[in-house]
């Protein structure tokens, strides 16, 4: 892997615009044929980011590759890119057809086929046949961003770069769109990075994640290693439900799972599994997580008595809130608690975030 | 997903593709870059020479044109006092007095401080017409406020001298009341009426823009927490209010502070502003004294432009997605007082709007088909036969037709690219867009004198370079004028349309491979065609209808257009003067149909 060109490479790539600073020396890449996914909050610079793919903005320092190549200078027109809008952004003066038609002005169609031929292709892909006479402004959300898609891929680009283009939608059309955006791209093995604030949606489609925060990336792995290994306190609370806690090492030893620290946290025991006994020990301070759903009402290797502060029915699971000596604590389970509780959970769900000496 | 350019032809129309792609990457700058050596050439040369002629006195530099004219009671009233060494304050005590005297320029000033409050007070009550009530018609009461604006000027005074001048259509209507006649002609008054007639409608535009974007829920806002709905109104919608009057009052005091024709038609020389006495210097061949008090007037139009324009960037605030104000019907819903109430007032208003706005125009027209003794056509078949026998230093009405419209489409055709590449230049961001904005928009600030003097001294005289001497014809230099005082109005039709158009569509098209140029011709144009046409009917309408640099250029040739004809008669012959400007009238209005209909808008502006 690591003599493999990546089909998307940043590096070392800093944004300012006037004193504020989008991105911070980001170095990441992408790799042929991959669904690459950039995850954060609003304003993290992940949109920066793909219009420094794009080519509407260019890096105030640092280098962006395509297949290895510096593409400084290359307009965005001479890219070879795809791009889809959060709000499509389909030509309002122009029917559906003349839309996916637009970019097969300035190239052929690939595979040699006519335009028209290209055109109705790309919309029976995109499970809109026959629509190429309609009117952008008669569609429905959901429509529109399929011909925004249809459009963005009729020139056979070399990359895709989706700006949140489902978050106009609501959300049961996002889940169905969402698969159909992830079957197209396997279909045409077209690399794509994908832009969205929705962590849920990032750990559905993508082949790996990044996470990005306030111009810099925490964690690029795939949406398993993010969300059962999140490397940082931010991706352990950003992606998914999450507890986080601290506390100091008070004993580094071996359990049955393999390695383990027992910690301190306010007061009360508990323990947590280590990859391995290097780097830590007694007296550190550790921050760990532990996902709701790997703590259990029916106990433990490690237990703990809190009492349910309140409960959110949410369909399949339900969510309690506990409280267990001023810390918060949540849960996922199947059947609502009440009162006092005594929950307990397995070391080797535990995942360490932090190590301070 | 490399393109696979297998075919042989696949691979040439890809090259072809490539060349095409890389010319037209090229084409944007190009344009622009003619259209800085065209406005360098027919607009800040002649104006360049202009100021040299003022400090270049028998080959010596001096300002010393400039100190008499700044130091000179004439020009700056009792300002010279300054000068003289007089303290401030007497100064100031003097201009207070009932005895002051303001000189031409402290004149002009005065009288377009008159003429922008005049315009503000005429124009707030059509806004509130437009904005918050709703009737049939008011789309295009709306869209007919733009009227006034391009209709030519010498028409006008025209009209108005039908209308308020001795037998004109007032006092008919004053004696049939059993009132004394007025004499307005030739007063103050009359000028500044009828620089309300162009302005006020200006001022109501932007106000009623402003209006209609305020937010309905900023109101409801403000009520639920307790305001009144006066206070709503003096706390919520008025400050949004007050940029747009206050552009509007600028605009008007700059437009009516280089005044001309008007001024040179209902004022006379006793009235003069400084715009005519450059006129009358330039005729006594005082080109130094002229070009030293144009310059004069350009620093001060200039001064308050810049000052409006920082103003009005530090105040445009865009609101999108706003839920406008709803409009009230116009006939009263019920018969209590604060129904009746603002109805009655714009009533009232009505009349004095139909007697400034419309009583020119249809006085005008009136007295093209009337004589002494009823309804005739003679005023036209004077025109007529004045085309058969004219004498050579007389001016032919066909040829002022024919001239009018050649004029007209040659700086249309001039004007629209120009307008349209400023227009996509001052609405990119990049660094020195505010100095192409200045640059660009210059135009609208000097006076139409200036460049016509500097045109008739650096390209109609001719340039000596290298030992030969080019100079341009007559013609070609008012179409070059024509397209400088047009172009600017192309670009604030074009460039509001052009920056309301989603960001994002431009870079899908550009990610689709669509170079800058075409994108432009493709989405962005497409899009703003209204806007386009719109432009195109201004800058024809700018040039049927200007008079100050034709007349400065056309003085002495057969280049004469419509409004030098009419100038012409005015003094001797009202009838076919009006008979002139029923012509003109005719030819504007129909120029604004035909490029409405060629351009396929339904909207227009």
């Amino acid at each position: 892997m690591a003599s493999e060109t990546p089909a998307v490479a940043l590096d070392g790539v800093t944004r300012r615009y006037g004193d504020t600073t989008a991105l911070k020396g980001v170095s990441l890449s992408v790799r042929e044929g991959e669904f690459f996914t950039l995850v954060g909050p609003s304003g993290c610079g992940k949109t920066t980011t793909l219009r420094l793919l794009a080519g509407f903005e260019t890096p105030t320092h640092g280098t962006v590759r395509f297949d290895g190549e510096s593409v400084a200078g290359v307009p965005p027109e001479a890219r070879d890119v795809g791009v889809v809008f959060q709000n499509y952004a389909l030509f309002p003066h122009m029917s559906v057809g003349e839309n996916v038609a637009y970019g097969l002005r300035f190239t052929d169609p690939p595979g040699g086929v006519s335009r028209d031929e290209r055109v109705s292709t790309l919309l029976e892909l995109v499970d809109l046949a026959g629509a190429e006479e309609r009117d952008p402004d008669t569609l429905s959300g959901g429509q529109q961003q399929r011909v925004a898609m249809a459009r963005a891929l009729a020139p056979g680009p070399d990359l895709l770069l989706l700006d949140e283009p489902m978050s106009a939608l609501d959300a049961k059309l996002r889940e169905r769109l969402r698969v159909q955006v992830r079957e197209i791209q396997r279909e045409l093995g077209i690399t794509t990075v994908y832009v969205t604030h929705d962590q849920e949606e990032a750990l559905a489609v993508s082949d790996r994640v990044a996470v990005v925060r306030d111009g810099h990336i925490e964690q690029v792995g795939t949406p398993r290693e993010i969300y059962r290994e999140p490397a940082t306190r931010f991706v352990a609370s950003f992606i998914g439900d999450n507890n986080v806690l601290s506390g100091e090492v008070t004993d580094v030893g071996v359990g049955a799972d393999g390695p383990a620290a027992t910690v301190d946290v306010g007061g009360e025991s508990l323990g947590v599994g280590l990859d391995s006994r290097d780097g830590v020990a007694v007296g550190d301070r550790l921050t760990f997580c532990l996902r709701p759903e790997r703590l259990s009402l029916s106990g433990g290797e490690t237990t703990l008595s809190a009492t349910v502060t309140s409960t959110e029915f949410l369909g399949e699971t339900t969510r309690a809130h506990l409280d267990w000596g001023g810390e918060t604590l949540r849960l996922r389970t199947t059947d609502p608690p009440d009162g006092d509780v005594v929950v307990g959970f397995d070391p080797a769900d535990a995942h360490v975030v932090a190590v301070e000496r | 997903m490399p393109d696979a350019a297998d075919g042989t032809g696949a691979g040439r129309r890809a090259g072809e593709n490539r060349v095409r792609a890389r010319l037209e990457r090229y084409v944007l700058p190009a344009v622009a870059v003619g259209t800085v050596a065209l406005l360098l050439v027919v607009f800040y040369y002649p104006v360049a020479t202009v100021f040299v002629d003022s400090v270049l006195v028998e080959g010596q530099a001096t300002l010393s044109v400039f100190v008499s004219i700044l130091t000179d009671p004439f020009y700056v009233g009792d300002l010279a006092g300054l000068a003289a060494g007089e303290s401030p304050l007497a100064v100031l005590g003097d201009l207070l007095s009932a005895d002051r005297r303001l000189g031409v320029v402290g004149f002009t000033a005065y009288q377009a401080a008159l003429s922008s409050v005049a315009s503000v007070v005429l124009g707030l009550p059509a806004a509130y017409l437009l904005a918050r009530y709703e009737f049939p018609g008011r789309r295009t009461l709306r869209s007919l406020t733009i009227l006034p604006f391009v209709l030519p000027s010498i028409m006008v005074a025209v009209g108005f001298v039908a209308t308020f001048g001795q037998s004109g259509t007032l006092n008919a209507v004053l004696g049939a009341l059993g009132l004394g006649a007025v004499d307005l002609l030739f007063t103050l008054e009359a000028v500044i009426i009828a620089h309300a007639f162009y302005n006020a409608p200006l001022v109501a535009r932007v106000t009623t823009a402003a209006w209609e974007s305020v937010d309905a829920s900023a109101v409801e806002t403000a009520r639920s927490l307790g305001a009144s709905p006066r206070r709503a109104f003096l706390d919520v919608v008025a400050p949004q209010l007050y940029p747009s009057v206050l552009m509007g009052a600028a605009l008007t005091f700059v437009f009516t502070f280089g005044t001309f024709p008007i001024v040179l038609a209902l004022g006379g020389f006793q009235l003069a502003t400084v715009e005519v006495f450059v006129y009358q210097l330039l005729r006594d061949f005082e080109y130094a004294e002229a070009a030293a008090l144009a310059i004069v007037e350009l620093v001060i139009s200039l001064g308050l432009l810049y000052a409006y324009l920082r103003y009005e960037a530090r105040h445009s605030a865009r609101s999108r997605g706003i839920r406008p104000l709803p409009r009230r019907p116009l006939r009263p819903p019920s018969r209590s007082l604060g129904d009746l109430l603002p109805r009655a007032g714009l009533a009232a208003y009505g009349v004095v709007a139909l007697t400034v706005f419309v009583a020119p125009i249809a006085s005008m027209v009136y007295a093209s088909v009337s004589g002494p003794d009823g309804l005739t056509l003679a005023h036209y078949e004077f025109l007529v036969r004045r085309q058969a026998t004219a004498a050579a230093f007389q001016v032919t009405p066909w040829d002022a037709v024919r001239n009018s419209l050649a004029f007209g489409v040659g700086s249309l055709m001039l004007a629209l690219p120009m307008g349209v590449v400023v227009a996509v230049l001052t609405t990119r961001e990049y660094r020195g867009r505010k100095l192409v904005d200045a640059v660009g928009m210059a135009p609208l600030a000097v006076s139409s004198i200036v460049v016509g003097i500097g045109l008739l001294r650096g390209l109609v005289f001719g340039v000596e370079i290298g030992g030969t001497r080019l100079a341009v014809g007559g013609a070609v230099a008012i179409v070059a004028a024509h397209a400088v005082s047009g172009y600017p109005f192309v670009v604030r039709t074009v460039a509001p349309g052009l920056e309301s158009v989603d960001q994002s569509l431009v870079e899908s098209a550009r990610a689709l491979g669509a170079p800058r140029a075409r994108v432009l011709t493709d989405v962005e144009l497409p899009l703003v065609w209204p806007a386009v046409v719109a432009g195109a009917a201004f800058a024809f309408a700018i040039s049927v209808g200007e008079f100050s640099a034709t007349v400065v250029l056309a003085t002495g040739t057969d280049q004469f257009t419509m409004p030098v004809a009419i100038e012409r008669f005015i003094g001797r012959r009202l009838g076919p003067a009006t008979a002139m400007g029923v012509v003109l009238l005719v030819v504007t209005a129909g120029s604004f149909v035909v490029i409405d209909r060629l351009g396929g808008a339904e909207g227009g502006f």
